[in-house]
């Protein structure tokens, strides 16, 4: 006996025999999701709450409405700054990681070459590497080239940093288109480049997208990096922004608060229109095909 | 032009916009006759870092021809910065330096000794003179390598509308307090009379309670053996491990001074061990209804252990050593540090604004000054000239002061280790030092 498969939100939360909402269903299904909401809602409530209340206020709700702690980070604490330097750093190392992905990702998966497992292997130790433990070496080059305290020496780091996971993830997107497609277009008389622009790079698209948004994230969130490599406040970024509202003894709530939403806002908007690239882009590879 | 060679077209001209991100030049320079000279904050917060702007307004208006960049760093990642700075050779003009890292910045000689030009400037007479003895003690007492500009003091906060309340004097022994917090203690309403530090930073304020109850002069005797596990400390830190879970709310064991702050806040502690640090948030929180304590005595009299002490350093790789002093000696004259000072609620290094009305009227603040500031003090230098002083107080002794308030460690074995290990260091460091 084969049973049909029913998609999710086929199936109804009412019983079989009437209009009874099927309260097991109910409890099983929605009670750990309505858990898991409260979950991981509520963090972001709690930022906001701190965001948007007035300093000292103990409501549980944002009343009276107040936006003067963004008013203090993002004019007072320089935020406005800090933001425009981490989008251009996290834009422009997510160009570079995701064209330099691509063409190492494409060269994993086409090309058959002397070494290519061990250079694989390569790739994935480099994961094994802490940054923390590069600083010092990277911190000598960049200086030998004058780039501590450029934005450079970040989107450089971060770069080479994410290139050996982007690459690996591309490949495997790459592997998943079929090969014969490059082959007609090379026949109808393609290079391999015009072949790969025009035929694979099209259908790379969730790929390029899954990785480019690894890249930003990835970057937009460094830390440590920033913090080495930049001394003038004019060239900060967000995270090290934030960790400026906190002191030794004090800690300036509403502004963390406020500057945690403004940190959170692009990632928050590259998962919420990205995600289901970034979950193709996570299992790629991970099926043998 | 397909359409994909020009998207990559486009891609390449995107490239182009990289020179926005050129380079800025870092460290200090001249332009013109003007000098830059840069500035790290050690511990840049909300708190600070206007003051230091303010400040470095009023230095620039004064001095034309120099600029300060102001770079802030925040306390946790200071020590980072500085030692990656160091071992790079990118270090700032000045630097924001206290006591418990000017060991390490010493000990890989970057900073400049300051003795010679403190001595024929103008400040030369005026600073604290316990805070220099402090300040050349934790560089090992080979010289001054730190401008101190606060000092700060163990306090006890406490809620002085519950004490006048419950009729309660203001306790002047460790045992008077005990009995106080005892007093205060109604478990049923969720309200303790005083709280522990078992997280982040324990090490350091179980070791300066037991010096004030100890009376003891310093933490090494003549042979160079440490005093910690002195029958005396012991005694205290016994007495502070019966406080847990009578006086002082379970969550104590791993609370740091954030739990610690808010617990006070809120009602549930009425007495807090801290620093002058945290004198505008108590303040800010609750207003006339804190006052402030030294720590009170044991049976052999009093003894204080000396704080860390915040100032400045002048790296040696500065290339405007002239302007970088000229902006220390205005950080530390009498009107600088008299508004840092008041504004951050610290002991101000210029002894010219003890005469300050905000200090006179200061409360703990000054009660702090004339103890830290007394020649009839003992106070006790940590030897934070150790490399391993940090591991001794936060890594080792940390969790074995959670066992002692868990009754798995005896509180003699837990001082035992401290002192052992403060006696084999100490012996490490004149052997190699002399």
């Amino acid at each position: 006996m084969t049973t049909a498969a029913v998609p999710l939100s086929a199936k109804s939360t009412r019983s079989a025999a009437g209009g009874r909402p099927d309260l097991g269903r109910i409890g099983r299904l929605f009670l750990p999701l309505a858990l898991y909401l409260v979950f991981t809602v509520v963090p972001f409530y709690w930022m906001l709450l701190f965001a948007l209340r007035p300093a000292g206020s103990t409501s549980l709700l944002p009343w009276p409405l107040t936006f003067e702690h963004f008013d203090t980070v993002w004019n007072g604490m320089g935020f406005r700054v800090y933001f425009q330097n981490s989008v251009w750093i996290a834009l422009l190392t997510l160009l570079f990681v995701t064209f330099f992905a691509l063409m190492g990702g494409y060269a994993l998966a086409r090309f058959r070459f002397r070494g290519q497992k061990l250079f694989l292997l390569a790739l994935l130790c480099t994961q094994f590497v802490p940054g923390a433990m590069m600083l010092i070496p990277l911190f000598n080059i960049f200086q030998a080239f004058d780039l501590i305290n450029s934005r450079w020496s970040l989107i450089i780091a971060e770069t080479t940093f994410q290139l050996p996971l982007a690459m690996i993830l591309m490949s495997g997107f790459v592997k998943n288109v079929p090969v014969e497609l490059e082959e007609s277009a090379m026949v109808d008389g393609c290079g391999r480049i015009r072949a790969f622009l025009a035929v694979v790079l099209p259908l790379l698209r969730p790929g390029i997208v899954a990785v480019g948004s690894f890249a930003f994230i990835g970057s937009w969130n460094n830390f440590l990096f920033a913090l080495m490599f930049l001394n003038d406040p004019e060239l900060q970024t967000v995270p090290v922004g934030l960790q400026t509202t906190i002191g030794e003894n004090t800690v300036d709530f509403g502004a963390l608060a406020a500057g945690g939403v403004v940190a959170a806002v692009p990632v928050v908007l590259v998962f919420a229109f990205v995600q289901k690239y970034l979950v193709q882009g996570m299992s790629a590879g991970a099926v043998k095909g | 032009m397909s359409r994909s060679l020009r998207t990559a077209a486009a891609a390449l001209a995107a490239l182009g916009l990289l020179t926005a991100c050129g380079s800025s030049g870092s460290g200090s320079s001249a332009d013109g006759g003007k000098v830059t000279v840069t500035f790290w904050d050690n511990n840049a917060g909300p708190a600070r870092t206007p003051l230091f702007q303010h400040l470095i307004d009023e230095f620039e208006k004064a001095n034309p021809t120099i600029t300060v960049k102001y770079v802030g760093v925040t306390s946790s990642e200071v020590a980072e910065k500085y030692n990656t700075a160091i071992a790079s050779g990118s270090t700032p003009d000045v630097g924001g330096v206290t006591t418990a890292l000017l060991a390490s910045l010493t000990a890989q000689k970057a900073l400049v000794p300051l003795d010679e030009l403190l001595a024929k400037s103008a400040l030369n007479g005026k600073l604290s003179a316990n805070m220099l003895e402090t300040s050349k003690a934790a560089s090992g007492g080979k010289g001054l390598y730190q401008l101190p500009s606060s000092g700060n003091q163990d306090v006890i906060w406490y809620r002085a509308d519950k004490f006048k309340e419950a009729g309660i004097e203001v306790p002047k022994t460790w045992d008077e307090l005990f009995a106080a917090a005892a007093r205060l203690t109604d478990k049923s309403k969720n309200q303790y009379g005083f709280t522990i530090r078992g997280g982040s930073g324990s090490g350091f304020q179980v070791l300066s309670e037991a010096y004030a109850y100890s009376g003891l002069a310093s933490m090494f005797d003549a042979a160079g053996k440490s005093t910690v596990d002195d029958p005396r400390n012991v005694e205290l830190i016994a007495k502070i491990a019966a406080q847990f879970k009578n006086t002082t709310p379970e969550a104590d064991v791993s609370n740091a001074y954030p739990q610690m702050l808010a617990q006070f806040q809120a009602n549930q502690v009425m007495m807090v061990h801290h620093n002058l640090g945290s004198t505008k948030d108590v303040r800010t929180a609750l207003g006339d209804k804190v006052a402030g304590m030294l720590l009170p005595s044991g049976p052999s009299g009093s003894s204080i252990l000396a704080n860390p002490v915040d100032g400045f350093g002048l790296f040696k790789n500065s290339k405007h050593q002239d302007a970088a002093w000229k902006f220390l000696e205005f950080l530390d004259s009498h009107a600088s540090n008299s508004y840092w000072n008041e504004n951050v609620g610290q002991i101000p290094a210029n002894t010219e604004a003890y005469a300050d009305d905000w200090y006179a009227r200061s409360g703990i603040t000054k009660q702090a000054g004339d103890a830290l500031n007394s020649p009839a003090v003992k106070l006790v230098q940590p030897p934070v000239h150790l490399p391993q002083y940090s591991k001794i107080t936060k890594t080792d002794a940390e969790p074995n002061f959670q066992k002692v308030l868990l009754g798995k460690m005896s509180p003699a074995e837990f001082a035992k280790a401290v002192a052992d290990a403060f006696t084999k260091a100490q012996s490490d460091y004149r052997a190699k030092n002399g």
